[in-house]
């Protein structure tokens, strides 16, 4: 059946371990080929090095460290993201155009955004 | 030394001697302070003490004879630039917080407090400003901001992660989509309810911002069918939470099966201070009309429960839900927080 997100790649960054095993379930459930995660910095700028993503969720923090290089190896590579983050208003200089979702958030509202931030459909999807 | 330098030097001299003890004592303090001439253009500095010096990092010959605001970090900042004029006005009474910059290039925060110093006759001949570094301050400010916004970021993924585990306890059973949907509306509100104390770094919060912010999310499409008129009187943290909890449950009941359940529909809340015997209290009403009519629900859900129990005994007043027919009517009467104001 051609789900929502049939065949699309998805990288989640998140450290809160059941909200990210929430949101691979949700994706998964929407048919996603691959739903990948990291928890640090360093693994998701492996990940983004080592494989194509059609999208992505990034956190803004992870375990107190700012994850703003993630989003610069995701915009260097041209991989539309939506930011998590669990404060109100704050946002990195240079980013403050891209999509935003605020913890708590309804998982709808962020199948919805990515639906947006998606590529068109590929042919085989 | 350049003639001007000495020029300079020797109207200090003059300056000390004729004050006498007054400069001595300002000479000593540890408070930075100088002495500006109020007879020239440009106020110039005609006396700088050693605290000033070692705040600022300047020599006495570098400050002597520069204009008052040479210090500014900002020079053409149009706001410090009038805070400094109500100074010299003597139209401020708790001091100005201005940014200043040291030699070194290092910027400052300090209060400044200007006085005049008056001659025989009355005439303003001199003014004589004092600074307080508030560095330390301003540290501890941004130190306690930052604190607390680790606590709502801690607070807002313990919600995330709470949403997830009813998420997955309740993914099997399909049926059960409404109490998620409950379950996740009522997390959301308290989720609000942290952004708004967050904002005002828990301190208190404003009964018409908090009624705002509860009611923001059932305001959608609804355009002035919800009225709120009221004085923006300080609530503690704690009040807050119960009474944004509350008006959620109220809000969410109206889109349910009250005003806001059909196309026509309003709610009107109001409040006011009335001075009683017992001390000040709010009376304040939550009026529906134009609603579908109104039946008495048969069992009292968690809600009115909230409403009718838990908000009376956090703040010490009497709540009443009276099902009209006509529309719901909810009735308040709470002390008022000590030392409300407005604002």
């Amino acid at each position: 059946m051609d789900k929502l997100l049939s065949g699309r790649r998805i990288l989640i960054v998140e450290d809160e371990m059941l909200l990210l095993m929430t949101i691979e379930d949700v994706l998964a459930d929407l048919g996603c080929q691959s739903v990948v995660s990291a928890s640090t910095v360093d693994n998701a700028i492996g990940l983004i090095d080592g494989q194509v993503f059609d999208a992505a969720v990034l956190d803004m923090n992870l375990n107190g460290t700012s994850s703003r290089a993630v989003a610069d190896a995701l915009a260097a590579r041209g991989v539309p993201f939506v930011v998590a983050t669990g404060n109100r208003d704050d946002m990195w200089d240079g980013f403050r155009d891209r999509a935003v979702v605020r913890k708590p958030f309804k998982y709808d509202e962020l199948v919805e955004i990515l639906m947006r931030l998606l590529p068109g459909r590929s042919s085989d999807g | 030394m350049s003639d001007e330098q000495k020029d300079a030097e020797a109207k200090v001299e003059s300056f000390k001697n004729k004050l006498g003890p007054f400069v001595v004592a300002a000479d000593a303090t540890r408070m930075a302070m100088v002495f500006i001439d109020a007879k020239q253009p440009g106020n110039p500095i005609i006396f700088a003490n050693d605290s000033f010096l070692s705040l600022t990092g300047y020599t006495r010959q570098e400050v002597l004879g520069e204009s008052f605001n040479f210090l500014m970090a900002h020079a053409a900042d149009a706001e410090a630039l009038a805070k400094i004029e109500a100074e010299f006005q003597g139209k401020s009474d708790g001091g100005s917080e201005i940014r200043y910059r040291r030699k070194d290039g290092s910027e400052f925060w300090a209060a400044l407090f200007i006085s005049p110093v008056r001659s025989e006759d009355g005439d303003i001949v001199q003014y004589f400003a004092s600074f307080i570094d508030l560095t330390a301050l301003k540290q501890e400010q941004a130190h306690s901001r930052q604190l607390i916004d680790e606590l709502n970021h801690r607070v807002k993924n313990t919600l995330a992660t709470v949403q997830s585990i009813v998420w997955q306890a309740l993914r099997a059973t399909p049926e059960a989509k409404a109490i998620q949907e409950v379950i996740e509306a009522r997390l959301f509100a308290l989720s609000r309810s942290h952004d708004l104390l967050t904002s005002k770094n828990w301190k208190s919060v404003g009964l018409l911002d908090l009624l705002n912010d509860a009611l923001a999310p059932f305001v959608g499409g609804r355009a002035g069918r919800i009225v709120i008129t009221g004085e923006n009187i300080k609530f503690w943290p704690q009040a807050a939470l119960a009474l944004s909890i509350a008006f959620n449950e109220l809000a969410t009941n109206a889109v349910k099966y009250g005003a806001l359940s059909n196309d026509s529909g309003s709610i009107l809340i109001e409040w006011k201070m009335d001075p009683t015997a017992e001390g000040r209290r709010i009376d304040l009403r939550w009026r529906e009309k134009d609603g579908p009519l109104v039946i008495p629900p048969s069992r009292k859900g968690f809600g009115s429960r909230v409403i009718e129990h838990g908000l009376p005994d956090e703040l010490g007043g009497t709540v009443h839900l009276d099902y009209r027919p006509s529309g719901l009517l909810c009735t308040m009467s709470i002390p008022a927080p000590e030392a409300s104001g407005n604002g």
